[in-house]
Parts: structure tokens; sequence; C-alpha cells
């Protein structure tokens, strides 16, 4: 018994150390593999001298700071949108039942990739797509599809509709996530409801009390979207222009260029793309500060309504719009998946067929269950990572350092495309024999993060008064944990499952590089045929997208419900 | 004693490879002492290559490609028990880089890497860097069948010597394809459709360099303008592009293109990233014509609904360049003789007449049909029934353009992004 519990004990301490070895290790590793080619030390070409030729061919690459540009204004003008429009949702349906709803809806979108999700805004605005379909000939007189020039606009709009489509689900789904936290929830809302009773407009109720306390709790993943957001891949790719793109696109194109010399240039332009990174996440807390600094009167100055109605309006406006965009989304995907031949204007196909459906279905079953597996297995080291660190920092009863929340944020806020090439580097010299294993670490560096940012405020805010009980009562630390904490966390634990499982179920590049290839996950096959010729196929991996994290979602919704039935 | 031991041979060898073996054989009696060192030679590879793993790294985007290459895998297996793994690539570069990876990480004999299909730039990149493994084709008993000694095409790669790093795989010629119902007299050369493009603004597009097919359309381009010029000038499209032959063959393609780019989808002003998007545009209804290297793509594409029914295809009349694919061994492949015998059950008889079907993928065979006993050569005719698309206009009267020189692949792409790469 004693030796039990001196294990566990153990077992905890140990934990915090080998989750920031499993974080730290790799990007590092990766970080040093860009930066020596940055500065020009390349063996393999021959180059084995220090020296900054190719930050000089960066420079002179036409069009490098327009790439700058459009990856900083795409990120920050998106990653904004998103905020504003997740406070504004959450400040007028903060007492309305449709908050609920409006996480259900757009819950799913959080858990599409975003390659899928980016095909499907691009149908919406194409030319011959639904929206010029809708108004296509009766309105527009057009029978053939107008020339104009979404997507793949210079200014990078499009790319603004996607990245702010894709972040919005992500910060609305956190700030529910720290209100549905029984004890911070349960004042906010009471606290909310005082200042209504003393007259304030909702509106101005939840800017003025609810926010100053949610904020901070949004920092953090506010922070990560951003960084994902300046240096994504996916959705410039698909949604941006191409003369010249965002830098990001342009450096993964360096690095798969056969000319072997441009991954010189390629490293140079991942550092730059730090520092880029760097600089916006720098720019927002600066503003944040500001903003801070200027609404502190605001606060107190005791008035109850600001034009809380027309905001509460616009509110509205904005949400049956977002809603709407994603819904003709859906059901162009949907309408895809079935399509027989599909002529412009016309609003439905002409026939319906279950081909696309079948052909794929057949293809599927292999990186179906890699999916699985892989998403099964980093998720369930990140819970356990997870669980152990929050107990020793509660043993401890210190919280993590500054340091060491930075570092489990790490992989989100270094832009991934800057560490993986030269992490495939590292494992090729490490462990290069087992694919699966290194495709499973790989994902871990990103779903640990999201399980991570999901878990640890619910955990920290576990009313110590139940363990102080259990603890007179002569409970042990381990049964403490095993029957007092984790029944307790059961929801958010499954939360947090969900959550992993879907980051894991996204990712590409991980899975691409660290797999070396050989490792196909559904979302490696859907942007592999999203590159391809048929939207048919394409619709349909995406749906199967959709679907996995959709159950996985439905199943943590349902199973600790079930559960806590049981045990009662 | 030669009778004898070839059937022993036979009895060692599976069912499918044993005639083309004996075609082989038959043809060759006269060097017999030679023959059969090869031959046991290949029973070696043949008892060493079985019951592995085999990592064929190859482009995955078209599905029909994708089920084929299954199918290859299902028959390896039958044969040899060999485990075939296409790891699909968005871009034959990936392969690349990971191979230049392992080598500078001094893996030089359990590479991830056992084949990629490849050719042209990724092709000379590797070579380049030694990333293949030299010399082994020729130890392919079904190399034989695409005649190599009267086709020398089967050794050059875009004009590269390939000294048996990569075995021919399959053959391709640019095609184009139309939409019947919004233009019923698609251009016939390169100056109708100049022509064409300004009477149907918007309604035609080549993708972005350097993608695969931009870069062809803009060799094409390059051969036909330089078409009337003296041969001595032309010629040098065939020799390492220095600057004195891109002063005298480029300026009418600039010229030409200044001239095409307004009335081009988008007015010019965006070109798609992949190739693979022109058959998508089409789908749509946004072009009205475009064109693909593998033809048989477009009858396929329109019994999956991704093209209209009113598609019809052609070639040029002033020639459509033509250019072979092939499978390559990496220097580092962890398993050379699977490999091997994988890459010749490729070139097989069975393998290539599949792969031609158009139902299947419509692929030109690489086999010489001149080697093989006429039973064989009648499954390579196409069947009766097949949509109009599948029916190539001028398909034989449209002279084969070849490849140019691989450096003139650089240089067009690298001038093209400058001129037309940032927008102004």
């Amino acid at each position: 018994m004693i030796t039990a519990k001196s294990r566990f004990n153990t077992l905890v301490r140990s934990s915090p150390y080998l989750m920031m070895a499993l974080l730290v290790l790799p990007v590092m590793g990766g970080l040093i593999a860009v930066v020596l080619p940055a500065f020009g030390w390349f063996p393999v070409l021959g180059h084995t001298q220090f020296n900054v030729s190719g930050f000089v061919d960066l420079w002179q690459t036409p069009g490098i700071g327009y790439m700058a540009l459009l990856s900083v204004s795409t990120s920050f003008i998106s990653t904004l949108l998103a905020f504003v429009i997740t406070i504004l949702i959450l400040g007028s349906y903060f007492t309305s039942p449709w908050l609920g709803y409006i996480q259900r809806l757009l819950g799913p979108i959080l858990v599409i990739p975003h390659a899928a999700a980016a095909i499907a805004i691009g149908f919406l605005i194409t030319p011959s797509g639904m929206f010029s379909r809708l108004v296509s000939p009766w309105l527009s007189g057009w029978d053939s599809p107008p020339d104009w020039l979404f997507p793949h606009d210079a200014m990078g709009l499009s790319i603004i509709l996607g990245l702010t489509l894709k972040e919005l689900p992500f910060l609305l789904l956190m700030a529910l996530g720290v209100l549905a936290q029984p004890e911070l929830g349960h004042t906010l809302r009471a606290q909310h409801r005082v200042a209504l009773s003393l007259g304030y407009c909702p509106m101005t109720a939840f800017f003025k009390v609810v926010l100053p306390s949610l904020y901070p709790f949004l920092r953090l993943p506010i922070l990560a979207v951003l960084a994902y957001a300046s240096a994504s891949v996916e959705i410039p790719l698909i949604l941006g222009p191409n003369s010249p793109p965002t830098l990001a696109v342009a450096i993964m194109q360096w690095f798969h260029d056969v000319d072997l010399s441009l991954r010189i240039k390629a490293s140079a332009g991942a550092i730059v793309q730090i520092a880029l990174t760097l600089f916006l996440l720098l720019g927002w807390w600066l503003a944040e500060k500001l903003i801070k600094k200027l609404s502190q009167s605001m606060l107190v100055n005791g008035k109850r309504e600001y034009a809380g109605a027309i905001m509460q309006n616009i509110t509205h406006v904005i949400t049956v719009m977002m809603l709407t965009i994603i819904g003709l989304a859906l059901l162009g995907m949907v309408l895809w998946s079935f399509a027989g031949f599909w002529a412009y204007p016309d609003l439905l196909p002409q026939t319906f067929v279950g081909q696309h459906w079948q052909s794929a279905l057949q293809q599927m079953h292999t990186p179906l269950l890699d999916t699985l597996l892989i998403g099964g297995c980093a998720t369930g080291l990140a819970i356990v990572l997870t669980l152990l660190t929050l107990e020793s920092e509660q043993h401890t009863s210190k919280t993590t350092s500054r340091l060491t929340s930075v570092i489990i944020y790490l992989p989100l806020l270094i832009p991934s495309i800057a560490f993986l090439f030269g992490l495939v580097w590292v494992l090729e010299q490490v462990n290069s024999h087992h694919t699966f294993i290194n495709v499973v670490l790989a994902h871990l560096l990103f779903v640990l993060p999201y399980v991570f940012l999901s878990l640890a405020s619910s955990y920290r805010r576990l009313d110590p008064r139940f363990s102080y009980v259990a603890a007179s009562l002569g409970a042990s630390q381990a049964k403490i944990f095993w029957q007092i904490k984790l029944p307790m966390l059961l929801a958010p634990i499954f939360i947090a499952a969900a959550l992993g499982l879907a980051i894991s179920f996204s990712q590409y590049l991980p899975t691409l590089l660290a797999g070396g290839g050989r490792i196909n996950t559904i979302t490696t096959e859907a942007v592999t045929l999203a590159n391809g010729a048929s939207r048919r196929t394409s619709a349909v991996y995406a749906l199967v997208q959709m679907l996995l994290p959709a159950l996985g979602f439905l199943i943590a919704w349902a199973l600790p419900k079930m559960l806590l039935t049981h045990r009662e | 004693m030669f009778p004898s031991k070839i059937c022993n041979i036979k009895k060692h060898i599976v069912a499918a490879m044993a005639l083309g073996v004996s075609v082989y054989a038959c043809l060759w009696t006269s060097v017999a002492y030679a023959q059969t060192n090869e031959l046991a030679a290949w029973e070696e590879i043949e008892a060493r290559g079985v019951n592995q793993d085999v990592y064929f790294h190859a482009w995955g985007g078209d599905p029909q490609i994708n089920r084929y290459i299954q199918w290859v895998a299902e028959q390896v297996k039958q044969q040899y028990q060999i485990t075939l793994h296409h790891v699909k690539l968005t871009d034959t570069g990936e392969a690349v880089s990971r191979v230049l990876a392992e080598k500078s990480a001094s893996n030089h004999q359990n590479g991830k890497v056992d084949l990629v299909w490849i050719n042209g730039e990724n092709f000379a990149a590797m070579a380049k860097h030694q990333l293949l493994a030299p010399n082994w084709v020729t130890q392919l008993p079904n190399f034989a069948l695409t005649d190599p000694d009267n086709n020398p095409a089967m050794g050059r790669d875009f004009g590269v010597p390939t000294q048996g790093m990569e075995a021919p795989w399959g053959k391709a010629a640019l095609t184009f394809y139309y939409d019947s119902l919004l233009t019923q007299t698609p251009p016939q050369t390169l100056q109708q459709l100049s022509l064409w493009a300004k009477q149907h603004p918007g309604r035609f597009s080549y993708p972005k360099p350097p993608d695969f097919l931009a870069m062809s359309f803009l060799k094409y381009a390059l051969i036909a303008l330089n078409n009337s010029q003296p041969d001595t000038i032309k010629n040098r499209l065939y020799q390492p592009a220095s600057a004195q032959s891109q002063a005298l063959l480029l300026p009418p393609l600039w010229q030409y293109l200044d001239d095409l780019h307004p009335n081009l989808w988008r007015k010019g002003q965006h070109f798609m990233s992949s190739g693979l998007a022109l058959r998508r545009l089409m789908g749509d209804g946004e072009l009205a014509l475009a064109f693909t290297f593998s033809a048989a793509e477009v009858p396929a594409a329109v019994a999956r609904f991704d093209l209209p029914d009113s598609t019809r295809s052609y070639r040029m009349r002033d020639g459509s360049l033509s250019n072979i694919h092939f499978v390559a061994m990496t220097y580092n492949a962890a398993h050379p003789n699977s490999a091997k015998l994988v890459v010749n059950f490729l070139l097989s008889p069975k393998a290539q007449a599949k792969k031609q079907q158009a139902s299947v993928w419509g692929d030109t065979s690489v086999i010489a049909l001149s080697q093989l006993p006429a039973a064989q050569q009648a499954w390579f005719s196409p069947p009766a029934e097949s949509h109009p698309s599948a029916n190539i206009v001028n398909q034989d009267s449209s002279p084969a353009l070849s490849e140019p020189h691989p450096s003139w692949t650089n240089v067009l792409a690298a001038q093209w992004l400058l001129r037309y790469g940032v927008m102004r």
C-alpha cells in the first residue's frame, strides 16, 4: 500500500519534467535544425560556413514585403474580428438560451480541418459558387460564371473570411469552457445578474462586469490563434492570392522546391516568420494594455447604456450571416458529395448519386484506422500528462511558473512551419524506424497544449475544501486523486479528450512530415485530394473529417452524464 | 542443357512472369551464356525479394491512379508476398527532400523511400545529388520489352541519360479538351489559341509556374513559336540554356504571353497553383478550354460527373509536347530486391495493358508491341464502347514535340515569375 502510494507520488512529481521534455526537445531541436541552414550551414550541399546569404536571397525575392504584410494583416484582422464577434455574441446572448444553440451550431466548425473549411468557403464565393448561383440568372443575369477575383483576391479578404470562421468557434468554445467552470461561471453569472438589477443594460453589464474577469482566461487562446493564423498554410494556400502568396505558403513552397539550395532561403524565411509572429503577439499584448488603460475610467463611470440595442441588433445580423455562411458551406459540401453533374447556374445538381461515397469508402479504411489510433494515443498521453502535472502542482502547492506555462504553449506560439522541417531531421537521427511513434509524438506537441489549456483552469479551480475534508478523514493523495478529483472533473476531462482528438484529427503538416508520408490519415488524404480536381471526392473526405470529431464531442457530452447517473 | 535449365528456372518463376522471361530468352538464344548468368542473377533477386515491404512514393492526387496502384499492390502480394505501400505525395519534391534529409543524416542503408514515381526536374535534381541507385534497370527481364535499342527515349528523361537509375513506366502527350456546348471550334494551333481567347475572354487559363502543367504549356508555346526559326537555333532548345540561346528563343514567347494574358481567366491577374484546378474550373463552367497530360482522365472525369457530358478532346495540329515518366529506386532503398520485383511487374504486359485501359488509368504503355506475341498485343486494343472524349481528335496527325533540355524549365519558371509572378 505504501509502495503504491509512493509510486503515485513519484509519478506525479516527475510528470511535469517529462511533459516539459516532450514539448521543449522537439521544438528546440527543430528550431536549431532550421537556424543552422538559415545562417548558411547546410553540409548536404557542401555549405559549411556561416553567412547571411539566405537572408540576402530572401530580401531580394520579388514581393517579399507584400508577403509579410499579407501574413500580418490577414492574421491580425481575422483574429481581431473573431475576438470581437466572440464577445459580441457572449454579450448579446449571455442570459439567453441562444448561447447554447450557437455553441452547438458553431462547435462542429472547430473540428473541420482548415483545408476542408477553405474548400467549402471557396465554393461559396467562387464565381460559380453558391452565392452566385443563388442570384443567377434571375437577378444578376449571369448565364455563365462572372470573371471576378474571389477567392484569391490580392487583399486577402478571402483568407480573412476563412480564418475568422475557423477561429471564432474556437474562441467561443474556450470562453464557454471558462464559463462552464462551476465556481467561476456561477460567480460571473451572479455578478451579471446583480449588474442587471442595478439597471445596467445586459450588453453593458457584460462588458463592465464579466469581460474584465473573463479576458485573462482568453488571452492565451487568442495569442495561440493569432500565432497560428500568422503562419498557417492551408487556408492561404486554397483561398489566398499566389502572386505573391503569404510568407508561410512561400516558405513551404521553397522547402518543397526541387532546387535544394532554396532550403537555405526557406530556413531564413522561417526565422523571419518567427519574428513576424512574435511581433504580432507583442502588438496584441500592447494593444491590450492600451485598451485596458483607456477603458479604466469607463468601467466605473456608472453609465448603464452604450447603444446596447443597436449593438445587439448588429450582433444578430453578424450571427445570422455567420451561421448562413457556415450553413451554406456545409450544405454545399453535402450536395457535392452526392452530386451528379451540376451545371451553372443550377441551384441543385441534376442528379444525385452515391458513387462518390461508395468509391471513397472503399479506399478509406486504413487511413481511418490510423487516424483513430494516432488520435487516441496522442490524446490519451496528453490527458494523463496534463492530469499528473496539475496534480503535482497541487502537491507542491505552487502554480506552474511563468516559464513553464510559456513552454506548454510553445508549440502553439512558435509557427509550426518554422520547426517542423527541422524536427523531421531530428527524428531521422533519433528514431527513424517507428514512424507511428514519431507521428504520435508530433501530434502530442499540438494536442498537449490544447488539452492543458482546456483542463488546467477547471483543475485549479476545483474547490480545495473537498480534498481537505478527504485528507482529514485519512485519505491518501492518490485516493483523493482517483476517487474525488477525477470523478468531479469527468465532464471537463471528456471535453478535453474530444478537443484533443479533434486537434489530432486535423493535423496535416505534422502527420505528413513526421510520418514521412508513410502514415495516411483522413486529413492527409483530404488535403491531397483537395489539391486534386474532384470537388465531389474531397467533399466526401471533408464530411468524414467532420463526422469523426463530432462523434467525439457527442460522446464527451453524453458519457459523463451516463457515468454520473450510474454512480448516483 | 539450355532447355533443361530453362525448365528448371520455370519451376521457380511465378506464372505471369514466365511468359515474359521465355519470350525474352527466346529472342536472345545466341547470347545464351550471358543470359543464363542474368537469369541466375534475377533468380537470386526473386529469392531475396519475396515477402517484404516496398514503399512506393507516388503522387496521390488522382483516385484513378491510386486505384491502379492498389491493384498492383494486390498483384505483387499474390505473386511475391510483397506488401506494396503507396505513399501518396502531393508533390514529388517531398520525396526528394526526404531522401536528401536521410543522406544528410548518414542513413545510407535503411531509407524510407524505396521507389519514386518521377521525371524531368525532380529526376535531374535527384541524379545531381546522387540520391538514386544506378544501373539496376537492365537487370529487369521485362525492360527488354520496351525495345530500348530501337527506342532511345526509354533511356533519356527530358534529354538527360537515365543511366539505369529509373525504369520507364508510361508515356504522355499534351492533350486539350473543351466544352462543346460553349465552343464548337476550339483553336487548332497556338496562334489560333490567342485569337480564340480574344473571342472568349476569361475562358482559358494555365496554372502558375513551376507547376508541371504550367511548364508544359510554356514549353509547348516556346517550341511552337520558334518552329519557323532555322534548325541551328531551334536545336538550342535541346541543349543547356545559355544566355545567348535565351536571347534568341525567349522573346517571341514573352510577346505572345503579353498579348494572351489580358484575355485569360481573371484577366491573367491570377493563375491557379495546381494544374488539376483546371479540371475543376472546367467542371464549374468557368473555363471552356483546358489541357492535360493524362488524356484518359477526361472520359473518366465525365463518368464521375466532374466534367460535363459535352466535353471533347483533341491534340493541337502544330504539335503535342510528349514525355515519358519513370519509376526510380533510391540509393538507400531498404528493400532493393523487392523494389526490382515490383518495377519488373510494372513493366509486364499484364500491368501495362491494364494501365492503358481508359477505364483504369489510360496511360500509354511503354512496351514496344512488336516485342509481344499477337495474343498479348490484343490486350492493348481499346474497348469499343467509350465516351466521345476518349476519342482524341488529331491523335495521330499531331507531331510529337520532345521535351527541351531540363535547364529550360528553370529558366522559363524564373523568368515567368519575374515578369508575371508579382502583381504590379
